[in-house]
């Protein structure tokens, strides 16, 4: 590094403006300011390149591989050689009740745990904001914290013992109440419950530090003026707590409905049987075992594309609406 | 020979220009302070000679070596920031041994060079600290330690004291021109402070809107500014300007202000009918009558004692009018003045239209 | 917070009932753990019948005895460590330059790099482009393959990039002055200064790491390189679904229950052991994580 180096990082145009005065120059000249550039920045595309070759490599040629879902894919003749077939693998996922029921189950279980899981966190937060004790309110968070750390393979396996029909502790208690064991996990009215249940207990309290921090970056001048003026804890809750933090709890809502595709189906692959099926399939589980177990590649990737793509106007739509909301972009 | 040449120095940032063509020289040893409002391109043009920022058109030279496309550790500047970029993972030590560690001096002379530094700005005690651990003064010690341990051919400061109270700003800039007297290294230093300009500088650069407006010594700003914008920004409080139009009659030329009639020094124009404004520094305004003076009936508004002088606001006409008075201990002499006299040798002309004076005094 | 005792009587009542409450909360997160804890400790008679609520019935550690003969147990407990440990460092070595440059204004094509980044988190071909592309490149059933296929991801990169954004540039300008190169600069500049960042995203690879279960079961078909998840996961799987197994289990000092306790407490261990150091981490990380573009 003999050269101008680094045209500084405050000039956050100098980059533009390079580029722009090169554009208006003849090619020659553009030539000679890129070998330049590279010459005295190559260190900084020495760093980019592992992480951009990583990004082709596991993202983008996937992409490239997704063309698949208009071919007939046969493993010999691999990804390119196989023949075009159009739309006919949507037709015939659209003509398909499985998958169809895998729709409306993705959406379903989204909307409910939307419903059911979205309060939830925002709930904790005030209250843990309500805490004085210190040691006591930090005890509680490192505790509800935990089980976001914990695997979903645990979580199913916990959930398998305590549902189990004979030792499980949840038929346990119900037989304190004279009920008969239920055997929970294969009756399609139970799985839903459970499984949102399950994802309230592991994310309810983790995704409640969000909130938490919205709650700490209200003006404490307002608190104090409110004490001044005789409000009680639970007005100061609903009239500056809460309006304060919902630009947050609106953001949130937004990214939550956003992911609206995106259901845990780690956990339902674990959870569900045959017999539940008819309310625990969802889109993803539906193209693994298309996919992965029953060997249909290209009838499973033409699934994951639909739900790609519906995930990606979803999100879009609810970053353009939160740019709205908030000014700031989510991403 | 000059240590440092600015020949028509331009900085663009895509469209907008934001320095338009500095010529600049600063001889060796000496101590130059850019001075001018925020956005006025002094930053830019220090960036530019610390090689922070491409100069999009022009030649820096140091030391007769054209610096243009000389990257930054190369030109042998050392730089001291506003926000100090004390690392704060690093103590004191480390954070001056910095620079000589990533240009593998042996370890040796860095822990003479350490020692000596610290010395010299009494650092000594707090080498094994963190910034976190300093007071301001301390950090900004630091910070010049970082600089000086290099020895550089310049030494380029950004604003360094303005994130500093008052008080320690004036013991700090006190330390900064004792360094300058004792090591003699070539200084360009950036600030909007005009104090800090007047106190530090061998000479001062004025800068307002990407340009140099003048260029002068401390006094020489103070007592002929070149144009009503220097005149403005030099002075605490700044020159009262007034606008008027030129009058020439028996006893030479003059301004009337207010219904009052001014006199102008000998050294203006005859040039009757012409829009000026005339320009009248608070200190040289006198509450006794003396030769060649005119009187000027004001509004006394309010009176601000500031210890043996004070600030008298006051209005002639409509127009603001600040005058610095001595106290002699008490303020009640002033309080019912109603009438002050203007010295016409103190009295500066200038263009209405262009701002530019048109009674330059002798060089000081 | 204020005193207490400058609290009006409704006030006081409501922050007990809020205790009370979130008390209740906490307990309701704990017990689960804590039931699991005790039927592994139990008998295995006893978790059959479903006597285990609080605390071990019947205590025996014969359940342990079993987890803990089986060599595959030991075997996927030390595959997931070397998924989470080079997985963890993969990720570091990859992102930490890679988001370094990305936040560099004088890098050329700054925001196409940065879009192509962000993009994969609103667009993904989904999972059978992804694992076709995974057995094309010859990487199923490596150890490698399951390191590198999921070094990076663009949340923790934009989280990184944002927060080496805000840091002021005169630190970089300084260093640069003192002669420092880009991986001076960054190396010993940034990579300090980002403490609280890169533990956070250090945290993230860690858990995902050490829960990751989906790709692991997807992409190894090789028994002695499955992690403990899927390892777990097969385990329950067989425990229940062999019936000769249950049948045989009568007179056993264990059962499919107390067994599946038993692995679930030492695949807990370590996360617990790694939580309290992770703690201190979660505020500034989540808020590190208000990403924008």
């Amino acid at each position: 590094m003999t050269d101008l180096p680094a045209s500084s990082a405050g000039s956050a145009n100098s980059a533009g403006e390079q580029a722009d005065g090169a554009s208006a120059r003849p090619m020659q000249e553009r030539l000679v300011w890129l070998a330049d550039h590279f010459k005295r920045e190559w260190q900084i595309y020495v760093m980019l390149a592992p992480m951009i070759i990583w990004f082709l490599l596991f993202l983008y040629k996937p992409m490239y591989g997704l063309q698949i879902a208009f071919k007939d894919y046969s493993i010999f003749r691999g990804i390119v050689e196989s023949p075009w077939v159009g739309l006919e693998h949507f037709e015939t996922l659209f003509n398909n009740s499985q998958f169809l029921r895998a729709v409306k189950n993705t959406v379903i279980i989204s909307a409910l745990s939307l419903i059911f899981g979205f309060p939830v966190p925002i709930f904790l937060a005030l209250m843990f904001n309500e805490i004085l004790h210190a040691l006591y309110r930090r005890t509680c968070q490192t505790i509800v914290y935990l089980p976001h750390f914990i695997s979903t393979v645990i979580i199913a396996g916990i959930v398998i013992t305590a549902f189990s029909p004979s030792a499980g502790i949840v038929n346990t208690i119900i037989g304190w109440i004279g009920i008969e064991p239920v055997y929970f996990l294969i009756k399609p009215e139970w799985f839903r419950p459970i499984f949102i249940g399950s994802g309230i207990w592991q994310e309810a309290g983790f995704s409640s530090i969000i909130f938490l921090a919205a709650i700490a970056g209200v003006n404490p001048s307002l608190y104090e003026s409110a004490v001044v003026d005789g409000a009680s804890r639970w007005q100061m809750m609903w009239k500056i707590t809460i309006p304060s933090i919902m630009p947050t709890i609106i953001i949130m809502l937004i990214i939550r409905i956003g992911n609206l595709m995106e259901v845990g189906f780690e956990l339902i692959i674990l959870l569900y049987q045959p017999a539940t099926y008819q309310t625990a399939d969802v889109i993803n589980t539906f193209i693994y075992r298309q996919g992965l177990q029953s060997g249909q590649y290209d009838l499973a990737a033409a699934a994951g594309l639909f739900n790609a793509v519906v995930a990606f106007v979803l999100v879009m739509a609810a970053n353009s609406v939160s740019k709205r909301v908030s000014r700031t972009s989510l991403w | 020979m000059s240590a440092v040449v600015l020949k028509d120095m331009y900085k663009r940032f895509g469209a907008v220009q934001v320095v338009h063509g500095i010529n600049l020289e600063v001889a060796a040893h000496e101590f130059v302070v850019l001075v001018g409002p925020s956005g006025c391109g002094k930053s830019t043009t220090l960036r530019m000679i610390a090689g922070l920022e491409e100069i999009s058109e022009g030649i820096l030279t140091i030391d007769g070596q054209t610096m243009n496309r000389i990257a930054p550790k190369d030109r042998d500047c050392a730089m001291v920031f506003q926000n100090y970029a004390l690392y704060p993972h690093l103590n004191v030590a480390e954070n001056i041994a910095f620079g000589l560690r990533i240009r593998r001096v042996k370890k040796d002379v860095i822990a003479r060079s350490i020692t000596e530094v610290a010395a010299i700005l009494g650092l000594t005690e707090y080498l094994e600290r963190r910034p976190a651990d300093l007071s301001g003064g301390q950090r900004q010690r630091v910070a010049m330690g970082r600089a000086i341990v290099r020895h550089p051919k310049v030494f380029l400061f950004d604003e360094p004291l303005s994130n500093l109270d008052a008080k320690l700003r004036a013991q700090m800039r006190a330390e900064i021109r004792r360094l300058h007297n004792r090591l003699g290294v070539t200084s360009i230093y950036v600030t909007h402070d005009q104090i800090e300009a007047m106190t530090l500088a061998d000479r001062i650069v004025v800068m307002n809107d990407g340009r140099i407006e003048q260029i002068g010594t401390p006094m020489d700003l103070f007592m002929n500014p070149v144009s009503t914008f220097v005149a403005g920004f030099i002075g605490s409080p700044p020159m009262n300007q007034f606008r008027g139009t030129l009058a020439n009659d028996a006893e030479g030329a003059s301004v009337t202000i207010g219904g009052g009639r001014i006199s102008l020094p000998d050294t203006v124009p005859r040039d009757p009918g012409r829009d000026v404004i005339i320009g009248i520094r608070p200190e040289y305004v006198s509450l006794a009558a003396g030769e060649d003076t005119s009187p000027v009936s004001i509004k006394l508004d309010l009176v601000e004692p500031l210890g043996s002088e004070a600030l008298l606001h006051a209005a002639i006409g409509e127009d603001p009018f600040i005058i610095k008075a001595e106290t002699l201990g008490g303020v009640c002499h002033l309080s019912g003045l109603t009438e002050v006299h203007v010295p016409a040798e103190m009295v500066k002309v200038f263009d209405a239209e262009t701002g530019r004076v048109l009674n330059q005094g002798p060089k000081r | 917070m204020q005193n207490m005792n400058l609290y009006s009587r409704g006030d006081r009542l409501f922050v007990r009932v809020n205790m009370v409450l979130i008390g209740l909360f906490t307990l309701s997160t704990l017990y689960p753990f804590i039931y699991i804890a005790a039927v592994s400790f139990s008998s295995g008679f006893a978790a059959r019948a479903g006597l285990v609520v609080l605390s071990p019935v019947e205590v025996t550690l014969a359940a342990y005895g079993r987890v803990l003969s089986e060599p595959q147990f030991w075997n996927s407990y030390g595959n997931t460590f070397i998924y989470t440990i080079g997985g963890t460092l993969t990720s570091l070595v990859i992102i930490i330059p890679g988001a370094y440059a990305l936040s560099r204004p004088q890098l050329l094509g700054r925001r196409f790099w940065n879009l192509m980044v962000a993009f994969t988190m609103w667009f993904h071909a989904g999972m059978i482009p992804f694992w076709l592309n995974i057995r094309d490149l010859g990487l199923l059933d490596s150890y490698f393959g399951i390191i590198i296929a999921f070094a990076c991801n663009a949340f923790n990169i934009i989280l990184l990039r944002n927060f080496f954004e805000s840091i002021p540039s005169s630190f970089e300008e300084a260093a640069r002055m003192d002669g420092a190169n880009e991986f001076q600069v960054l190396w010993k500049v940034f990579v300090p200064l980002s403490k609280p960042a890169i533990a956070t995203i250090t945290l993230f690879c860690v858990v995902s790491r050490w829960n990751g279960f989906f790709w692991a079961m997807v992409l190894l078909n090789d028994e002695g390189k499955i992690p403990l998840q899927v390892y777990l996961r097969q385990t329950i799987a067989t425990l229940s679904d062999d019936e000769e197994f249950s049948s045989t289990l009568i007179d056993a000092p264990y059962s499919v229950e107390t067994v599946t306790a038993a692995i679930i407490v030492c695949s807990i261990i370590p996360v617990l052991c790694f939580y309290p150091f992770a703690q201190k981490y979660f505020n500034k990380g989540i808020l590190l994580g208000g990403v924008k573009e």
